[in-house]
């Protein structure tokens, strides 16, 4: 069921769930806080009447301020035999004509012989278990003040201890018309209850919505974006909200999923446009020789021509490669501890022949430092920018080289006395398939050896840079972690 | 036909310009910019094979400029083959358009397409009374018989066939049909113009004392 899968229904039914549960609640203990109210009510209307009751069975009588115990002993209630004298005819009349309607009272000795009752009395009341009167502590009267349910009615039952006379008394009262209030109070929260629930549903529904609502507007977006359509960005309204800042890393990372598209693409293309001229030359080649019978000569020109353009794609290929992997962060670095500037006095001499050829002079200020890294891929790097030193030098220029550590850094700095890097170009040497010179004569140089340099000197952790003086020099600038 | 070809890369240079020849083009070369837009300046090319990015000046700049002072056919080369880039070529003034790698045989035909077209013709056919020329095959027919005719010898039927009706001086003539590095001697042309009067009738050149030659 689809219904159930979705977020908004599930809230849904879980809020509904829950708000019922606190509203039945509510609803239970307002009705048992109303009941006990209306409980403690009848119950103190029940010690009213016991109290009437008690001044018509023991009218108070006037004493000289003695105590209690100095008084003379009571006077036996008149008319009552046995010592007990109640006064029948005064307690009906009070329970009859007081109009104190629906109470009844039932009187038994303490050995559980009726001694007197009210004719509206229910004809089922038992006596109450017998007693010991002697468990009572001296000068208390009353004992046993049970409040039972007996019905629809509420009896009070009390026992008293008198001089002469112990006795229980028993007073009920019908509580029909407390029941009916309290099933009528119950129906009243019901309702109120019901209205609550749907007005809460229904705001929780809106709420769940609203709340909702950013989710779809970024899975919208994400649909157009995984459709191809990668410039497609979030609207965001509300950027404190938790959604509205799930959107901006959402959009942020599509941004930069559109920026690392459009560089893939740009660099594709550059790779395809660096093999279209090899390829060029290749087919205009073979098709001019294939054209009529060449004599031996000139098929071996072409074979050479050939063989030259071939070549420079395999150039192409393996930097294209290595950037790929680089890239890709394959682990392709040994990391080995060794002497840098054996590497660079290595690299150095590697080079000496093409400073010869050029007349440049390589100077070279190497302090020895252990270093950890993949020496192969760091010689790559310095043999790559001394090349490039020689190669964009004057004749009769130097190239410096400099090895020091610093903070922890090893530092590696290779100066030439060139023709230098235009302020336009040199934030822009290190791109991929940048040219300064926008020639293509330099041996199939690809524009690709600063951006390999680059990647293998941030893949070892460290930082390339350049500045440039136009006329005076170019310098490298190489910073690795020791 | 005299075309000049701007391209940075020798090898390639090499091959179009040999091939061209073979196909019986005076060709010039240039391999940088600057002396690109030199030549293309100083001379009436029938055409100008032009690669978009070289050193100096880069190929836009040359057409760009070439095409405040002359309307000579220009065939771009280039890497690029996005839209823009084309349009762009278009735009700024090329007459054709030709994406790397190419086929030799793509060249020829769009050369042949934007010198026919420079010279109003909408064919490779032209007919002058018992001669029908192909540009395309670059055959010669009299009376539905092919003719042999040398490379240099079709180039200047050609040629005059293109500017039909029109007096073709000696000079115009020897900077289309021969290219910078052939020394241009004098009775050279008259050899030539001789030996096409022999195979294709004497009345179908007709000289201007003066001034040149012509075909009617």
């Amino acid at each position: 069921m689809k219904i159930f899968k979705s977020i908004k229904w599930r809230l849904q039914i879980w809020y509904g769930i829950i708000l019922t549960f606190t509203i039945v609640a509510g609803i239970a203990a307002s009705y048992q806080m109303e009941r006990s109210r209306q409980l403690a009510s009848v119950d103190r209307t029940l010690h009213v009447q016991f109290q009437n009751l008690m001044n018509v069975l023991h009218p108070p009588r006037p004493h000289g301020g003695l105590p209690p115990e100095m008084q003379p002993p009571e006077e036996p209630m008149p008319g009552f035999p046995q010592e007990f004298r109640l006064p029948k005819e005064e307690v009906n009349s009070f329970f009859e004509n007081t109009g104190v309607v629906g109470y009844y009272y039932v009187i038994w000795s303490h050995d559980g012989k009726e001694l007197m009752r009210s004719t509206n009395a229910p004809t089922d009341l038992i006596a109450p278990n017998s007693w010991n009167p002697a468990q009572m502590s001296h000068g208390e009267s009353q004992a046993r003040d049970i409040l039972q349910k007996h019905g629809d009615n509420y009896e009070l039952i009390v026992s008293i201890r008198r001089e002469r006379q112990d006795y229980d008394i028993l007073i009920g009262h019908s509580i029909l018309s407390e029941l009916q209030e309290l099933r009528r109070y119950l129906i009243k929260q019901i309702v109120n209850g019901l209205i609550i629930l749907f007005a809460g549903l229904f705001v929780g529904h809106l709420l769940i919505s609203s709340a909702i609502r950013p989710i779809n507007s970024i899975s919208d977006a994400a649909v157009k974006i995984s459709a191809g359509d990668l410039a497609q960005r979030i609207s965001i309204a509300e950027t404190e909200s938790e959604l509205g800042q799930l959107a901006a890393v959402l959009n942020s990372t599509f941004a930069r999923l559109e920026t690392a598209f459009a560089q893939q693409k740009q660099f594709a293309s550059d790779a395809a446009h660096e093999l279209r001229t090899p390829v060029s030359v290749i087919l205009t080649q073979t098709q001019t020789a294939l054209n009529r019978e060449r004599d031996a000569a000139d098929y071996k020109q072409t074979v050479e021509a050939c063989q030259r353009a071939a070549r420079r794609m395999r150039k192409l290929i393996e930097s294209l490669l290595e950037l790929a992997r680089l890239d890709a962060g394959q682990e392709i670095l040994n990391r080995l501890n060794f002497d840098f500037s054996k590497t660079i006095s290595d690299c150095a001499e590697l080079v000496q022949p093409l400073a010869d050829e050029r007349n440049v002079k390589i100077i070279s200020e190497l302090s020895s430092l252990e270093i950890t890294g993949d020496p192969e891929r760091l010689a790559q790097v310095v043999t790559n920018l001394l090349t490039n030193a020689i190669q964009y030098n004057k004749a009769g220029g130097e190239v410096r080289v400099k090895l020091d550590s610093q903070n922890s850094l090893a530092i590696l700095k290779i100066s030439d006395t060139g023709t230098g890097i235009s302020p336009a170009d040199l934030p822009r040497v290190f791109e991929r398939f940048y040219r300064a010179d926008k020639s293509r004569t330099g041996g199939g140089n690809a524009g690709l050896g600063l951006s390999i340099c680059k990647a293998i000197v941030e893949a070892h952790g460290g930082t390339i840079e350049v500045s440039s003086e136009e006329n005076v020099g170019t310098t490298f600038t190489v910073r690795l972690p020791i | 036909m005299r075309i000049l070809i701007v391209e940075d890369e020798p090898d390639l240079l090499a091959s179009l310009a040999q091939a061209l020849r073979e196909e019986g083009y005076a060709v010039d070369t240039a391999d940088n910019g600057d002396d690109g837009l030199f030549n293309a300046e100083g001379t009436d090319y029938d055409a100008i094979v032009l690669d978009v990015m070289l050193p100096g000046i880069d190929g836009w700049e040359i057409l760009k400029r070439l095409r405040e002072t002359k309307k000579t056919p220009v065939l771009m080369l280039t890497a690029r083959d996005q839209t823009r880039d084309r349009v762009r070529g278009l735009d700024t003034g090329a007459d054709d358009y030709v994406v790397k790698p190419f086929d030799l045989e793509e060249i020829f035909a769009r050369l042949r397409a934007i010198i026919r077209r420079s010279a109003n013709k909408t064919t490779n056919e032209i007919e002058i009374g018992d001669v029908k020329i192909d540009t395309a095959a670059r055959n010669v027919f009299l009376k539905d018989k092919p003719v042999e005719l040398t490379a240099r010898e079709y180039s200047l039927v050609e040629f005059l066939a293109l500017h039909r009706g029109e007096v073709v001086t000696r000079t115009q003539l020897y900077e289309h049909l021969f290219d910078e590095n052939e020394s241009s001697l004098s009775n050279l042309l008259d050899v030539h113009v001789s030996n096409v009067r022999k195979k294709l009738g004497a009345e179908f050149i007709v000289t201007r004392r003066g001034h040149g030659y012509c075909i009617e």
